[in-house]
């Protein structure tokens, strides 16, 4: 498929920590791209009330406990966000950790997920080594990306906020890779895929 | 829930002005395009369901393969096309990479509709009507209440406060009151204000009561105060809200100590942003030495930066500055005269002149001498006394000429012959410096003395100036183009020179005009440009929009001196992008075409192509 024609679902999710095995969802932002155009208008943000949670953490991601108590539980929305994510491919910094998170989530109301997935971060390590077009940073965080992009906000970041402008990036890697003459979708997973196995761990 | 494309949009003018509904409805119907470089995003004659918003990149518009324009990050396009349903008039093709914000049309045009000062901005923009856009943008700043708040009663109480003790009489308070030139006296008991008695309680007294009874029996108490430390605004509101003429003001801490009093005008001449240039004229106006002269002319030109950056417009500002610098000169004259006098030299008849910016009546920060001076008599005598008056001037602080362009010049201070001598030569041999000469002698004004002489120098002027003087001043004028390009202005990164390219090519090619049409007594550019237009030289299109874009240059400029000023800099006049928004210098590309295309105007009417 060109890549102009893909549907792609940037994501990015808030949790109360990073232990897969104990910790849980608390906001989904959502904002979906057909190709190279991000489409803000059909932007989703939810918070999830998870099953256990306590004040501690709560206070790291600024989320008030009075907001998550009215929140809906990820039950009663997982249908509503299958719609939204399939057939997509998932977006997102560090992908791999929100997707494993999104699995279990769905695991849990018997939904498997099966869409393949972009991590930016890997795409921007490649996009460098290829292209050279630019400084390659060691520092491949959200932050330093955004700032390498010119993409740099006065606000405080919630998690829409960072879903939009992850988008913005991979938007414009698209963007690159199309002037590459790289415009076949399978590729560009393929792409991803190799990176991941051979990849040295860096620091997020 | 924070959205970044809101976020974005609510600090781009005019978005700024929309309520938060207006942006939800338009960051609900709005995605983000990425366009390679060389892509058509519209093309000519086609619908778009789009505005759009540049975020980053380049955009051209073409009319088949010419480039009109150029749109870049925080400007938009389509907006024409959206409100009248009409089709794109022009390509807009992506000359870079660029990203573009893309609004539904119909979401556009709801939000357009539901806000005026929305629209409004639009459609100054459309008509090019800077003036309105420029007061749209101050109305939003608002420069006037900002300050009313932040000032603290503290800084407007100028004089020491006026008291007396309870068992004064009346009588005593009043001629205290009288002394003083005051309208109330605090009443003070143990350092604390126990009541006030004004002009009106005096009245009072006068009708019903006893001048030698007790100032307690007629004050008013208790008193009516605010603290130091408050802002103006709070003793403001004090004072309509009680319907009083006087508030007291205390100290803030311990015991309450008298400060001062202050009025309900005390606040409003201060806040009424050109108060503080009229007090300074009436002072200059009252002035009888050098020295007093000095003192109040001290702070005129932050006085002037002030009102700069309140938004006084450049047309307001510059009569209201050249006022003051006209009183000035004029006291200074008469003092030389006088001391000239009690030495026992006769002057000859003479008349003081101002000539170039000053000749204008446009100076206005970078004030400085520009002045000649045209005698009947001994110049011998007269020169003595021009170096006398440049130099109490300097002194005073209006700084000589640095091209010198004054009256002690022997060059320039001259009969009426020899004056008409010059014209006469600089018409007949245009050289460079002759053309220099002319630009800055063509704008004579009279400030002082013998008007004669001055009217029959014009008189000569109009008559002996000759087409080819005309055709070569056109030239001149038309010489310098400002530098705008296929990506907008040229080197804006790196700074242009607004002065040169702007505001000098509208100055030289008006007075080529004024010159032809023998308009010579009248000096000042915006005047000119409306005798020209009623003359139809110049048709209303055309006048209109060269004087929005010369007072758009002027404030431009003023504004950039003012910020320099304030912080205590010598002002310049190159702008860099940096300096100014982007809205702003959407604008000056705009003043700068009307800029190249009256200069184009000048170049047809005098036949120039390129020289001669």
């Amino acid at each position: 498929m060109n890549i102009r024609e893909a549907r792609f679902s940037v994501i990015d999710l808030e949790t109360t920590g990073l232990n897969l095995l104990k910790d849980e969802i608390l906001s989904i932002a959502i904002v979906p791209m057909r190709g190279t155009k991000i489409l803000a208008g059909e932007s989703y943000y939810t918070f999830v009330r998870p099953s256990n949670y306590d004040l501690k953490s709560m206070k790291i991601h600024g989320i008030d406990p009075k907001t998550i108590e009215n929140a809906p539980k990820f039950s009663e929305i997982a249908e509503e966000i299958r719609k939204k994510i399939d057939d997509t491919i998932v977006v997102g910094h560090a992908i791999e950790i929100d997707v494993d998170f999104l699995k279990k989530a769905f695991k849990a109301q018997g939904i498997e997920l099966k869409n393949k997935s972009i991590d930016i971060a890997l795409l921007e390590k490649w996009l460098c080594d290829r292209l050279g077009d630019r400084k390659c940073t060691t520092d491949l965080s959200l932050d330093s990306l955004i700032k390498d992009y010119n993409l740099s906000v006065r606000f405080r970041h919630d998690a829409l906020a960072d879903a939009f402008l992850t988008a913005q990036i991979f938007q414009i890697q698209l963007l690159k890779l199309l002037k590459y003459g790289l415009t076949s979708l399978e590729r560009v997973l393929s792409i991803i895929d190799s990176i991941k196995m051979t990849r040295i761990d860096f620091i997020f | 829930m924070i959205s970044p494309p809101k976020e974005y949009m609510r600090r781009i003018k005019p978005f700024s002005f929309l309520t938060e509904d207006e942006l939800n409805i338009l960051v609900e119907n709005l995605d983000v395009e990425a366009y390679e470089k060389g892509t058509a995003i519209v093309r000519k004659g086609k619908q778009s369901n789009y505005i759009f918003l540049v975020f980053s990149g380049v955009v051209g518009l073409y009319d088949d393969d010419t480039l009109i324009d150029t749109v870049s990050k925080g400007e938009i396009f389509g907006i024409l096309s959206a409100i009248t349903g009409n089709p794109f008039s022009l390509s807009a093709v992506a000359m870079d990479d660029t990203i573009c914000y893309r609004i539904k049309k119909e979401a556009f045009k709801k939000v357009f509709e539901s806000n005026p000062k929305f629209s409004a901005f639009f459609s100054t923009f459309i008509n090019r009507r800077f003036r309105s856009f420029t007061n749209l943008l101050k109305e939003t700043e608002g420069a006037f209440q900002e300050e009313i708040y932040l000032t603290r009663v503290k800084e407007i109480v100028s004089k020491e406060p006026v008291v007396c003790k309870p068992d004064t009489t009346v009588e005593e308070a009043a001629k205290v009151m009288l002394e003083r030139n005051v309208g109330s006296i605090v009443v003070v008991e143990n350092g604390r204000p126990i009541g006030i008695l004004t002009d009106h309680d005096l009245k009072k007294v006068l009708i019903s009561g006893d001048k030698a009874a007790k100032v307690t029996e007629f004050m008013n108490s208790p008193v009516i105060s605010v603290d130091e430390e408050q802002p103006v605004f709070e003793a403001y509101l004090t004072l309509i809200n009680k319907g009083i003429n006087y508030i007291v003001v205390v100290g803030d801490e311990g015991v309450k100590k008298v400060r001062g009093v202050i009025t309900s005008k005390d606040i409003l001449t201060q806040f009424e942003p050109s108060s503080s240039l009229i007090a300074l004229y009436r002072k200059i106006r009252k002035a009888n030495t050098i020295d007093e002269l000095k003192n109040h002319l001290v702070g005129i030109r932050k006085a002037v930066a002030g009102l700069a950056i309140k938004g006084v417009h450049f047309y307001e500002l510059s009569r209201m500055i050249t006022s003051v610098y006209d009183s000035t000169v004029v006291s200074v004259i008469k003092i030389v005269e006088e001391e000239f006098k009690q030495k026992g030299i006769d002057l000859p008849d003479y008349v003081w002149i101002h000539v170039g910016s000053s000749g204008r009546k446009e100076q206005i920060i970078a004030t400085d001498q520009d002045n000649c001076l045209i005698h009947d008599g001994d110049g011998e005598v007269m020169l003595e006394f021009a170096e006398r008056v440049n130099e109490v001037l300097d002194y005073i602080g209006i700084p000589k000429c640095t091209a010198n362009y004054m009256a002690s010049n022997p060059k320039w201070n001259l009969t009426l012959d020899e004056w008409k001598d010059n014209f006469d030569r600089w018409f007949d041999s245009l050289t460079g410096e002759n053309i220099r000469y002319l630009s800055v002698f063509l704008d004579l004004r009279p400030i002082y003395g013998d008007q004669k002489l001055y009217l029959a120098l014009i008189d000569h002027v109009k008559k002996s100036v000759t087409n080819q003087a005309i055709r070569f001043l056109a030239l001149d004028a038309t010489s310098i183009e400002p530098p705008i390009g296929f990506f907008g202005i040229k080197g804006l990164e790196k700074g242009l020179d607004i002065k040169l390219y702007g505001i000098y090519p509208i100055a030289n090619g008006v007075r080529v005009l004024a010159l032809d049409n023998k308009i010579l007594d009248t000096t000042n550019t915006k005047e000119r440009i409306e005798i020209l237009r009623d003359m139809g030289v110049l048709s209303e299109e055309r006048a209109r929009e060269i004087l929005e874009s010369y007072e758009f240059l002027q404030e431009l400029r003023l504004k950039h001196q003012s910020i320099s000023v304030s912080a205590g800099r010598e002002g310049d006049n190159v702008i860099r992008l940096d300096d100014i928004d982007r809205i702003h210098a959407y604008v000056l590309k705009e003043a700068l075409k009307i800029v190249s295309s009256f200069q184009n105007f000048i170049r047809g009417k005098y036949r120039i192509e390129g020289g001669f």
